[in-house]
């Protein structure tokens, strides 16, 4: 009876405060569901990467062979211990043009069965030349299907050396599950980057071995992928393999070893013949040429020869010419001679003419004045004889006259004058007979003496006669002698003409012998260049053939020294850690797990902190009827049970509720939004996880249940008729402000009323702070771990590593190949500043913990500075690495507890263990770094540090350029790799990405916790305090003041909350950035400035949405129900 | 005596839905004049708080009009009718309902402080009805540290700072003893006649209502008696005789009505 009376009432009860029963349901359902959903969120995860695994039959392990891997060692795999299937393969990065863009693509061959590829569009590859390609690929490069691809092969070697054919029809596109999402992981060629893949038929290689084999392993499929259990199965057969590598391994080296052997004996054998046949061939050439230099010599020693005869005949001829031209010379003389002696014989003639014709001029002159003296003689004579006449006829005429005068016969007058003519010629006759007489006398005498003058002329003339004729005589012998010498000169020149004509014949004969040996001479010169060519040509030749031999030693000492090289084939055993992203997968499961760790519990606290009110507050409301029923003689346990019951009613239901929503919708929103990021795995497994629902269904139950008990136990002590009465309203207290009068003062009715209530109300207050600050905090972490990754990029490459580009440099090449790809960066003109470094990953320890490093080693610690910045990340403070500077980064610090001026020890040379004072930590985020300068380097390894690893930068950022240097680099063969900053930056926003899903389920998550705490808070609150707020409705309030004075309250509240949201926040976040960071990776600390605003912002909106919700529910308060009389 | 202040017409109230219906007032009609004590009395259940709570506004009539001052209150909304609540009527509880985490003052201030009235002012009335009250000692103490009387004084008090035309008490005296429901009975009582403050009281104290110039009882929802003191010849023993009388005849004897 009494328990059918209780049992009914129960029921009544639940209907009578349905919304309260529903509000603790809910609250509990929400509570369960988030901690049970986000915490299955991540097996959830793993089971939908397993899901996708098995169905696509994706490797457990891969085996990679360093030289390859044939049936006998997959025969060996398939016999392991562990191994269901072993599907050998074949894989190969080649290079596709994509519009002047060299992408390189993962040429994969399609296995049976494992590794399924799904086909988008077109078909699976039928026959070879046909290729499926990449889905997002195909998309990306606006590729079609039927399209032809040509491959190159980005080295050396031709691509048909790997492939039989090296262009490919795409006839299908799709995706393989070895990716889960755009990232495609690294390669060796092109820019190292792998853009795509295509699945061939495994025809389509041309490998004498398999590349790879996958493994598959027995029972592994069961397991779920990401687990321990999976992993240590794997592990296991992992192990397996590996412990029959080294067999295979060797045997495979043999193998290789011998086939490479024969294959070099039979190179050497073909290089010893080329060489024979090259000697041959080039001894013949040689002697060809020797013949021809020979002939050449002969044909030049004759023309030499005749040269000689040449210039001999012309030095003759010169010397002939000579003789001639001295003879003619000579002849000159001769006739210098003659004509000077004929000169002066001509003068000696003509001075003897002369003298002759003097002589005989005065013979002339002589016998002339002789003549002339016998003329003056004889005229004298005549003269005489005349005068003598004369005077005989004055005589006679005188004679005459006289005879006349003497005649008288004359006139008388003429008697005078005949008489004074007579008397004169008488006179005359008288003197002139004296003088004639005298002169008869001289005349005698003159002729006497010219008689004898005539004589002694006669005789001188004689005798100059004589002289003259004997002058006449030598020079006529001069004349003959000149004669001679004239008739001997004109016989000498005849002679030199001779000579001369003989000379001339001689020259032109010698002028033929020129013309015949320029002939001959350019005929030499002809043949000489026919000769040098023959000799170039030969020389090319021997070039060519020693180079080609020389290659040939080359390739064979390389093969030599590559068979020496082949140690034993290495096998490299992979779990699927080795597909790209498989790891972040299961580091997002692992992400999730640490935020369910911490945001739902935060949740499930404040649920319970509400079904605890909640209850608390119905007993005391119920109070009255407790105590009737107590009064009544009810047990404690049955009146306790009503409740006990109907919390526990409420709280099961709501935990069922909350599992079985809760861990399909969480994990699906979860999983969904990381398919974002995993485009490739479409399956979406959610099973319930039991055992998270039974743990938070208990967690609840407990919660509720003991809340509930222990609020009854409280009542239940009480007497029946204290419980009967209504409870003793709560004291109205001075609060510590009102001390402060000049605050308090200052403040209205309200406020204080206000204040009063706040403090009055502790409960209320810390839970509704609690719920605020719970969802501001949620909120800071959300945007704060949002600003501590985006500022890894930012700060590691933007203010700390400010290198743009890193080469890791092939150790095994030969150091002149080391060098090429340095001395090219140090030439290409968009480069600004390289560096050499050395960088090996070591192992440092502490004590007994220990950690891999980057041993970071710049070749110039003044070069460094520019491309490394050390700092506090606190301070700020920069510091250099000196020569004996020991940095560690800081969170290789951290996880090995290090400060500065600890002792680390690392193996040094020979393995002996070196210790080394950190000198200083720095800030960074990305891995972990170990700087020392390379004078440390040589104390720890005894040794100079050889540089594997070079650092540069670019003048200006310009992605295609630095993609086009780092194509070039990786061509120069010292080069193995090339990383770029922005690669991993772009990493880092991808990682981004798939956080803001996070971010957006914190936020929401946060906006319900705000929600549900303010609304129910605010209900109970109302409820409890309806008298007070219909007294002062009655006394006057606008509604608006009515909700004023309540929302004030939440107002204030949500003020507080939001200010210990920011230090709760801070702090959580803090935890929560060290618990989702991984080993390798530091995050930031800071949370911006614009996330607690926006944190702040997104809180108050949620309270304001509350708030306003709360005002129409305060509008509607009936005054008479409120107030009236508690009986 | 003066002019009519509150004139209820037709009233009807009547509380569920349909079947079941229950009519707290049916059809009540009667005046209330300026300066009147007026007292109404009935049984449980016979709708005097209902009428009350209906000139306080606090519920609404399904029927009937009420005027104030010939203002129709049940037009009033919103911002004029919590004004209408504030300034024009003052309604004093059983329970008190002072807020406990005011002190007495300023529970009594609330009324004036929500309105806008001057401070200085309002403190001096606020003195000036403790003085009359006589609870000056209490002003600054909070609710729950005084007597039952001094509360419901310090009700009072809040009730008249605002000097509305109409005191409302509904059952005053019901939660007090009889020392101190008699000491607040005659403050009520010389508030009217002082402050010239109409006050109409629900009691089924016939004590209570012999300190009232009119009675009217009210029984099933309509005024079925009413009663006034001859003042001032009549005493208030005598006047409370009569009530008894007439409580008695109220459905055969007091035990109903009490």
């Amino acid at each position: 009876m009494k328990k059918r009376a209780i049992r009914k009432d129960f029921y009544v009860e639940i209907r009578k405060s349905l919304g309260r029963f529903l509000s603790i349901f809910f609250i509990v359902a929400m509570g369960v569901a988030f901690f049970s959903g986000i915490r299955a969120g991540e097996p959830d995860m793993r089971y939908s990467g397993d899901a996708y695994f098995d169905r696509n039959n994706v490797m457990d392990l891969r085996v990679i062979g360093s030289l390859g891997l044939t049936e006998k060692d997959i025969e060996a795999l398939e016999k392991t211990e562990g191994v269901e299937r072993a599907e050998p393969g074949y894989s190969a990065d080649m290079l596709l043009n994509v519009e002047g863009n060299h992408k390189v693509l993962h040429v994969a061959s399609i296995l049976e069965d494992m590794n399924k590829y799904t086909v988008e569009e077109g078909r699976m590859p039928e026959k070879s030349g046909e290729c499926l390609m990449d889905g997002d690929f195909l998309k990306a490069h606006g590729f079609k299907i039927g399209d032809k691809i040509t491959l190159s092969s980005g080295t050396k070697d031709a691509v048909t050396e790997t492939l039989k054919t090296d262009t490919f029809e795409i006839v299908g596109s799709g995706s393989s599950s070895m990716y889960f999402t755009y990232a495609r992981g690294s390669s060796t060629v092109g820019n190292g980057e792998v853009s795509g893949f295509i699945g061939v038929l495994p025809e389509d290689f041309g490998l004498e071995a398999y590349t790879e084999c996958y493994v598959s392993v027995k029972d592994a499929k069961a397991l779920t992928a990401f687990t321990s259990r999976y992993n240590a199965k794997v592990e296991k057969v992992q192990e397996n393999i590996e412990a029959i590598a080294d067999e295979q391994g060797k045997r495979r080296a043999d193998e290789i070893r011998d086939e490479a052997k024969a294959e070099l004996a039979d190179a050497r054998e073909e290089l010893e013949n080329g060489k024979k046949e090259a000697e041959e061939k080039l001894t013949d050439a040689k002697k060809q040429i020797d013949d021809g230099e020979k002939q050449l010599q002969e044909g030049k020693n004759q023309l030499e020869k005749a040269n000689q005869e040449l210039q001999n005949g012309k030095n003759k001829l010169y010397a002939s010419q000579k003789e001639i031209d001295a003879a003619k010379k000579e002849i000159s003389n001769g006739w210098s001679q003659y004509n000077a002696a004929k000169k002066e014989f001509d003068a000696q003639e003509a001075a003897f003419k002369e003298q002759y014709d003097a002589g005989m001029a005065e013979i002339a002159k002589g016998e002339e004045e002789l003549t002339k003296a016998w003329d003056a003689f004889y005229s004298q004579k005549s003269e005489y004889d005349k005068g003598v006449a004369a005077l005989e006829q004055a005589k006679e005429l005188l004679a005459k006259l006289l005879a006349s005068l003497e005649s008288g016969a004359l006139p008388p007058e003429q008697v005078p004058e005949i008489q004074a003519k007579a008397d004169a010629l008488k006179t005359e006759i008288a003197e002139k007979e004296p003088v004639l007489q005298a002169a008869g006398q001289q005349i005698e005498a003159a002729k006497a003496a010219l008689e004898q003058k005539q004589q002694e002329a006669d005789i001188q003339f004689a005798e100059a006669k004589k002289q003259l004729e004997q002058g006449q005589a030598a020079i006529e012998t001069g004349r003959q002698q000149l004669e001679a010498s004239r008739q001997k000169l004109v016989s000498g020149e005849e002679q030199a003409k001779k000579g001369q004509q003989q000379i001339d014949a001689g020259w032109s004969k010698i002028r033929e012998g020129e013309k015949q040996k320029t002939e001959s001479e350019a005929l030499i010169a002809e043949n000489e260049e026919k000769l040098a060519q023959a000799k170039e040509e030969y020389e090319q030749g021997k070039a060519e053939a020693d180079q080609e031999i020389h290659d040939g030693e080359e390739k064979i000492k390389d093969a030599q020294l590559e068979i020496n090289k082949i140690e034993n084939a290495q096998w490299y055993v992979q779990d699927r850690s080795a597909l790209p992203e498989y790891t972040g997968f299961g580091d997002n499961a692992d992400r999730i797990r640490a935020i369910a760790k911490v945001f739902p519990i935060l949740f499930f606290i404040v649920a319970a902190l509400i079904s605890l009110t909640t209850m608390t507050r119905m007993v005391e409301e119920q109070r009255t009827q407790i105590g009737t029923l107590k009064a009544l003689g009810y047990g404690k346990l049955s009146i306790a049970g009503k409740y006990l019951n109907y919390a526990l009613l409420a709280t099961v239901g709501g935990s069922v509720f909350g599992v079985l929503f809760g861990e399909k919708i969480f994990p699906y929103i979860i999983v969904n939004a990381y398919k974002i990021m995993y485009t490739h795995v479409p399956d979406i497994v959610i099973p319930y996880n039991w055992e998270y629902g039974i743990m938070a269904a208990g967690a609840a139950i407990l919660c509720t249940g003991l809340a509930t008990f222990l609020a009854c136990y409280k009542e239940l002590a009480s007497q029946p008729a204290v419980l009967m009465r209504p409870p003793a309203p709560k004291q109205g207290k001075r609060v510590f402000l009102e001390r402060i009068p000049f605050i308090w003062k200052h403040l209205s009715f309200i406020w204080k009323s206000t204040i009063r209530n706040l403090i009055r109300y502790k409960k209320r207050f810390f839970m509704t702070v609690f719920g605020i600050g719970g969802c501001m905090a949620l909120m800071i972490v959300g945007f704060g771990l949002r600003d501590s990754i985006f500022a890894i990029g930012k700060l590691q490459y933007g203010e700390l590593q400010l290198y743009d580009g890193m080469v890791i440099l092939d150790t095994d090449a030969e150091e002149e190949d080391r060098q090429e790809p340095i001395e090219y960066l140090s030439s290409e003109k968009a480069v600004s500043t390289v560096m050499e470094g050395y960088l090996k990953k070591v192992e440092i320890s502490k004590g007994d913990e220990q950690r891999e490093v980057y041993l970071s080693v710049p070749a110039n610690l003044e070069d460094n500075k520019k491309f490394q910045v050390y700092r506090n990340r606190i301070t700020k403070k920069e510091f250099n690495l000196e020569e004996n500077s020991v940095i560690i980064t800081e969170k290789a610090a951290k996880l090995l507890d290090l400060k500065k001026g600890d002792k680390i020890t690392l193996d040094g040379q020979d393995g002996n263990k070196t210790e080394l004072q950190v000198t200083d930590i720095c800030e960074n985020y990305m891995e972990h770094y170990l700087y020392i300068s390379p004078e440390t380097y040589k104390k720890i390894y005894g040794e100079d540090m050889e540089p594997n690893t070079v650092y540069f930068k670019m003048k200006e950022f310009n992605k295609q350029e630095l993609k086009k240097i780092g194509e070039n680099i990786l061509n120069k063969r010292g080069a193995l790799n090339v990383t770029y900053t922005y690669n991993i930056q772009s990493q880092l926003d991808d990682m981004l990405e798939s956080l803001d899903i996070v971010i957006v389920v914190l936020i929401i998550s946060a906006g319900l916790l705000a929600f549900v705490v303010l609304y129910n808070l605010n209900n109970i609150n109302i409820t409890e305090r309806k008298r007070e707020l219909a007294t002062i409705k009655v006394l006057g309030f606008y509604d608006k003041e009515v909700s004023a004075y309540v929302l004030r309250e939440n107002i204030l509240l949500t003020i507080i909350g939001v200010v210990v949201g920011i230090a709760l926040g801070s702090i959580l976040h803090r935890f929560v950035i060290v618990t989702v960071e991984i080993d390798s990776v530091m995050f930031t600390r800071i949370i911006e400035n614009i996330s607690f605003v926006l944190s702040a912002a997104l809180t108050c909106m949620f309270s304001f949405l509350v708030n306003a919700v709360m005002y129409f529910k305060l509008k509607k308060i009936d005054m008479v129900e409120s107030l009236k009389s508690v009986e | 005596m003066g002019k009519t202040l509150l004139e209820i017409q037709g009233l009807k109230k009547s509380y569920g839905r349909k079947e079941g219906e229950t009519k707290a007032l049916n059809g009540v009609s009667f005046q209330v004049l300026e300066g009147e004590f007026l007292g109404i009395m009935g049984s449980s259940g016979s709708g005097k708080t209902t009428l009350l709570n209906c000139i306080a506004t606090m519920i609404k009539p399904t029927e009937g009009k009420i005027l104030l001052s010939g203002e129709d209150i049940g037009r009033f909304k919103g911002k004029k009718l919590a004004q209408f609540r504030g300034k024009e009527i003052g309604y004093l509880f059983q329970d008190f309902e002072l807020l406990d985490n005011l002190t007495v003052e300023e529970n009594i201030l609330l009324p004036s402080a929500i309105h806008g009235d001057s401070r200085k002012q309002a403190e001096n009335k606020c003195m000036e009805l403790a003085h009359y009250l006589e609870m000056q000692d209490v002003l600054d103490k909070f609710p729950s540290q005084i007597s039952g009387g001094q509360k419901q004084r310090a009700a009072a008090a809040r009730a008249l700072i605002s000097q509305p035309k109409i005191l409302l008490a509904d059952e005053p005296t019901g939660a007090l003893d009889s020392h101190s429901a008699k000491k607040l009975l005659e403050k009520i009582n010389g508030v009217c006649k002082d402050f010239k403050t109409t006050v109409m009281m629900v009691t089924h104290d016939a004590n209570a209502a012999s300190y009232c110039s009119r009675i009217l009882f009210i029984q099933d929802g309509v005024i079925f008696h009413e009663l006034r003191r001859q003042l001032p010849e009549e005493s208030q023993s005598d006047f409370y005789r009569r009530i008894l009388e007439v409580t008695a005849a109220l459905g055969g004897g007091s035990a109903n009505v009490l």
